[in-house]
């Protein structure tokens, strides 16, 4: 296993990278866990429920004694179980707030039965259920983390509510789970083979990246953005394609991610292409060197899970090479670090 | 906008049957959704628009006229199936049809804007295929 020396972050990897290899014919769950403990990408093993578990959220006793069979026969350690709070669930209204309850308790109950430590929840996760639902998670010695991810960021409204009602309950069982997504330094380079097959001219895929990429609040280079794609004479579906890519990358300093601790409790390692560069693995997109170094300085020794997310843009990288790549450079990186304490 | 977009409807996900034309369909969502959230099936054969109210859906062995789905919340989508439009147009093994569909899921966990509606995530597919015999 590529595991980390000890008192250091630990590698992992989350199904969702696999997006497009579970779609290939004769691929099933136990053949994707199988082939990331193969390809010793472990030791977490994180999956998103409704992706993966057929029949969530109500597995039956059956499939719950299949699951687990599948992750104990691969070796590989569940870091978390990424579930969801379908607010729009029925159309024309959002679940009550005893219908949310309920919703995420069962799969909070689910991920305990599969033996998940964490589980992944959305911001639309009001504070006030994550409340109600701290005393299941006490009984269950479940956590649930709230994912931090594009566009929000530390300054974002529900992030200060989050951190506010973490820091009043002061307990294990809550917190955040930081994705990079929020704090990137450059848009992918796989946007440009989605805009390709999309139709979007290479100018405007560069007006995109050259807004994005100057500073203030992304938010608020919207309307600049619609009116000088319009000019460009971009559609108004390309206008949308163009728009969530400033809704799907962050901007955030990798830095603030420290003012997330102590309430942390797992890591969503998103990235978007790892490739040799002149002084080996590097990533164009996301500063791992800065993360990292936040991640070792906070005492971090939870899961970092490779989320791979390319596949939405592209299939010209295998997933599994891809993230053997990010794992060659955290491992790197993360040795690196001065230990704990010595750095402060 | 994606690798998932062109396996929506694949090479062989035309049926005929003594009904009409079967379009197998597979999702470009990354996760099981509700069947509410098939808020959308804009459909087009060989240039003729279907009215959503003729197509009959099947899905989990389940057979739904399109808009009973919306009523269907305790029952999901799966990844990796596909469901099947069942369409009333007239076909026979071999013929070819030209596809253009519009498939609009409903994303019930992102919501949107001071209203908090729910993402709608488009998928547009325009081809050409051979319906197999059933």
């Amino acid at each position: 296993m590529t595991d980390t020396a000890p008192g250091l972050p630990r590698l992992g990897t989350t199904l969702f990278s696999l997006t497009l290899e579970q779609r290939r014919p004769g691929r099933d769950l136990a053949s994707l866990v199988a082939e990331v403990a193969a390809r010793d990408l472990g030791p977490g093993l994180e999956m998103v429920a409704f992706q993966s578990l057929r029949g969530w959220p109500r597995l039956d006793d059956d499939a719950v004694r299949e699951v687990r069979g599948v992750v104990e026969a691969s070796g590989l350690t569940p870091s978390c179980l990424a579930i969801n709070n379908d607010l729009g669930l029925y159309p024309g209204r959002l679940l009550s707030d005893d219908e949310s309850y309920e919703y995420v308790a069962v799969q909070v109950r689910g991920a305990a039965a599969l033996g998940f430590p964490v589980t992944r929840v959305g911001v639309e996760t009001s504070p006030a259920i994550l409340e109600r639902l701290l005393p299941l998670a006490e009984e269950l010695q479940v956590g649930i983390g709230v994912e931090i991810h594009a566009p929000l960021t530390i300054e974002a409204p529900p992030v200060a509510a989050l951190k506010d009602l973490f820091v009043r309950l002061d307990t294990p069982w809550l917190g955040f789970v930081p994705d990079m997504s929020s704090s990137m330094r450059a848009i992918p380079g796989a946007v440009d083979d989605a805009h390709r097959a999309a139709g979007i001219s290479p100018e405007l895929t560069a007006l995109t990246k050259e807004l994005w990429s100057e500073p203030g609040p992304t938010m608020a280079k919207f309307p600049e953005l619609e009116r000088r794609a319009a000019e460009a004479g971009a559609t108004p579906a390309q206008v949308g394609n163009l728009k969530m890519l400033f809704t799907m990358h962050g901007r955030m300093a990798p830095e603030r991610w420290a003012d997330f601790f102590p309430h942390v409790v797992h890591v969503h390692g998103k990235f978007y292409g790892v490739e040799e560069g002149p002084d080996g693995l590097t990533d164009p997109s996301i500063d791992w060197p800065a993360v990292a170094r936040v991640l070792v300085e906070q005492g971090y020794t939870g899961f970092i899970s490779s989320e791979y997310e390319a596949h939405a843009y592209s299939d010209r990288h295998g997933a599994f090479d891809q993230v053997r790549a990010q794992h060659d450079m955290l491992k790197g990186l993360l040795e690196q670090q001065q230990p704990v304490g010595a750095a402060r | 906008m994606g690798p998932l977009d062109d396996q929506v409807v694949r090479a062989d996900s035309l049926t005929a049957t003594p009904d009409g034309l079967d379009i197998a369909v597979h999702s470009h969502w990354y996760r099981a959704l509700p069947l509410p959230s098939l808020v959308t099936a804009d459909l087009t054969v060989d240039g003729e628009p279907i009215d959503t109210s003729t197509l009959a859906v099947t899905v989990n062995g389940h057979r739904y006229a399109f808009a009973e789905l919306a009523g269907q919340g305790d029952e999901y989508w799966f990844t990796t199936d596909p469901l099947v439009l069942h369409v009333p147009v007239p076909t026979a093994p071999g013929r070819e049809h030209r596809v253009q569909l519009l498939l609009g899921l409903s994303i019930p966990y992102i919501l949107t804007g001071p209203d908090r509606v729910p993402l709608v995530a488009p998928s547009r597919t325009d081809k050409t295929l051979t319906a197999a015999g059933a």
